[in-house]
């Protein structure tokens, strides 16, 4: 079975294609004939079991697991073993971690403007108006010349979004951003993220968060074993949904 | 409230008397007094005994030769030149404490942080051992030269302090190459007249080669921990064959093979002096050992740093650079000292291959027809062992600070 995710609400021509991806680790598949569309400025949110292949998704997209069969597009630029294709598709499309990984020996600042400076070859003090405007964006200006440590769960994943946002890529993935802080702080990293959605940004999420699924996705990919198993709107999605394994799911989580 | 807050800070607010703290702490049950008599037994001991020691001794034999454990072989007549290079040097650790310091005032005042000024009492607090050490060296002199040349070197330092504070920050963004500059002009003078390296020794030569090895070594560990870990399977074949062969090969062995076997493999005119041998050994030696002790910090530095570096577009080479070996390096900062200060102390295996050191200028003194009958290595073997303290002990404070204040970001 093949479910093709079109980008049926697109709301521009498609700025990343999947066609046919398959990834193995070891013997071990974990993406299955993966076929997928987002179109510009479109919010996806990608559900599922653990293990089912959602973040590798995700993480094939930038490169930082290389896909073994099918095509992945960004921009017009296909994935390629080429190192410059890959800096290029990097450079337009942001990441943000579950864990955060923010670079601990650098201050908040300093963890923004390294990729514009090192990679736009930003002046650094265009590179520091940029990442203040970044940091009032994701609210927390005042933070700027602490380092990571001395922040807050919820701060650090502000600081993280602030610092893929400050290379202003035309995409933003984000792999489960909620689901390593306390419950007090999931709220403001969403907020944060709803914004991101409502200013235009194409964005594809992998989360648990139903309650930000309803309320921003454009579409929602449920995928399982690999697979995409169902792709629709969040009022389809979840009122009427048609898979039997997607019923499970959701049954079981909410 | 505010009373309950007074009465929980009572405990630390309270000073005991002498006598009541002793009987306290010292003297508190049966084992706590019989501990107390027999480490203070020994301790009354062994201040008796060292008293004793510096009173009875002679140390003529250090007075005498001081500028053979200083300076080894150096010839008398050009005894000068290290006098004006250590003053040099003096300028150039002033200078570049200073330069360090007014770049971290511009900082800290960009990001409105507070900076803290080293205090006069502060820097003595740091250093003591070596300032103590500079003050037995004083005693020990004959002639006011070493006075001249502390007095000298002091205000040296401190001048050049001052123009590392002063000097304005577009000259600051060169303090690298002053700095260079100070280090050439200050081998220029050793090395004037044709006196070659070859005929340094003394503690001089251990600092040498100290410095020189630590400064060769560094660099030349740091590309073999990172080959080790190359995806270019050649170049990880020759990192890790380098690491294995040398690590199981004694430091004598290759001090001896450098001296004895280098020389063959070059033609006459190209044979380097001894003391160039045992740098060329001791580098080999060293690199292998950074090379280790960085890859363990290099393992350390969690998988997502580098996906969070690349997912920004940073090249490979920027990654490594910017984000993993900051981080790695810190974490090896014990491990990398404690290298330093055996290599600090391995200088004196030189002893082996005929070098005279300040290890050697010991032996060598006791041998002088003067002295032979006295048998005193119990005065000659405390002093150098005064002089390693004084550094090795330096070094590892030196970098407890440097831990914590590079600790300040840690996770």
């Amino acid at each position: 079975m093949t479910v093709f995710a079109d980008a049926t609400k697109a709301k521009g021509e498609p700025i990343i294609e999947l066609e046919g991806v398959d990834k193995f680790f070891g013997s071990f598949q974990a993406l299955k004939d993966i076929n997928m569309k987002v179109g510009r400025q479109e919010v996806v949110v990608v559900i599922g079991p653990s293990g089912s292949g959602k973040s590798t998704l995700i993480r094939c997209i930038n490169r930082l697991e290389k896909h073994d069969r099918g095509r992945i597009v960004v921009d017009g630029v296909e994935l390629s073993d080429d190192v410059k294709n890959i800096q290029e598709i990097r450079r337009e499309v942001g990441m943000v971690f579950q864990q955060f990984n923010l670079f601990p020996h650098l201050t908040v600042l300093d963890n923004i403007t390294l990729a514009p400076r090192e990679v736009r070859r930003m002046p650094r003090k265009e590179a520091e108006e940029l990442a203040m405007r970044m940091l009032e964006r994701v609210k927390i200006p005042e933070q700027a010349h602490k380092y990571p440590g001395q922040l807050s769960g919820g701060q650090q994943q502000r600081v993280a979004i602030a610092r893929a946002l400050a290379m202003q890529p035309k995409v933003m993935l984000f792999d489960e951003p909620t689901s390593a802080l306390d419950p007090e702080m999931i709220k403001e990293v969403l907020d944060v993220m709803v914004e991101l959605a409502e200013s235009g940004m194409t964005m594809i999420v992998v989360t648990h968060e139903m309650g930000f699924a309803r309320a921003v996705a454009d579409r929602v990919v449920f995928m399982a074993d690999g697979q995409i198993v169902e792709v629709g709107t969040p009022e389809h999605f979840f009122t009427d949904p048609q898979e039997e394994r997607t019923k499970l799911f959701l049954s079981q989580i909410l | 409230m505010a009373e309950l807050t007074e009465t929980r800070s009572i405990p630390v607010a309270v000073r005991l008397r002498p006598v009541e703290w002793a009987r306290r702490h010292l003297f508190g049950t049966w084992y706590d007094a019989a501990l107390t008599v027999v480490f203070g037994g020994l301790f009354v001991y062994g201040a008796v005994w060292l008293i004793g020691f510096l009173i009875r001794s002679d140390f003529e034999i250090l007075r005498v030769n001081l500028a053979l454990f200083m300076v080894g072989a150096y010839p008398r007549a050009e005894l000068w030149r290290p006098a004006a290079a250590t003053v040099i040097v003096a300028a150039l650790i002033g200078y570049v404490a200073g330069s360090a310091s007014a770049a971290a005032q511009a900082r800290a005042e960009e990001a409105g942080l507070p900076f803290h000024r080293a205090r006069p009492k502060e820097v003595v607090a740091r250093f003591w051992p070596v300032l103590a050490f500079i003050g037995v060296v004083l005693l020990l002199t004959s002639t006011p030269t070493p006075w001249l040349v502390v007095v000298s070197a002091l205000i040296a330092g401190v001048v050049g302090y001052l123009a590392g504070r002063g000097q304005p920050a577009p000259v600051r963004r060169f303090a690298w190459v002053w700095s260079v500059g100070l280090v050439v002009v200050a081998y220029l003078v050793l090395t004037g007249s044709g006196i070659g390296w070859d005929r340094w020794g003394g503690f001089h030569l251990n600092l040498f080669l100290t410095v020189a090895g630590i400064g060769l070594a560094f660099p030349f560990g740091l590309i073999l921990a990172l080959g080790r870990r190359s995806s270019l399977p050649a170049v990880r074949a020759v990192s890790i064959t380098y690491i294995e062969f040398i690590r199981g090969v004694p430091l004598i062995t290759l001090l001896l093979m450098g001296i004895f076997a280098l020389g063959f493999f070059l033609p006459q005119q190209l044979r380097p002096g001894d003391v160039t041998r045992v740098l060329v050994a001791i580098v080999l030696f060293e690199a292998a050992y950074v090379a280790e002790v960085v890859r363990g910090g290099l393992q350390a530095v969690p998988r997502g740093q580098v996906e969070a570096a690349q997912a920004l577009g940073l090249s490979p080479w920027k990654t490594t650079r910017l984000i993993v070996l900051p981080q790695a390096l810190r974490a090896t900062i014990p491990a990398m000292v404690g290298q330093f200060i055996s290599l600090f102390k391995d200088t004196t295996l030189v002893v082996v291959v005929g070098l005279i050191d300040i290890l050697g200028a010991s032996q060598a003194a006791n041998s002088q027809p003067e002295f032979l009958a006295q048998g005193l290595h119990e005065v000659t073997l405390p002093f150098v062992g005064l002089a390693f303290w004084v550094g090795s002990y330096t070094m590892s404070r030196e970098a407890r600070r440097l831990e914590k204040r590079l600790g300040v970001g840690e996770r």
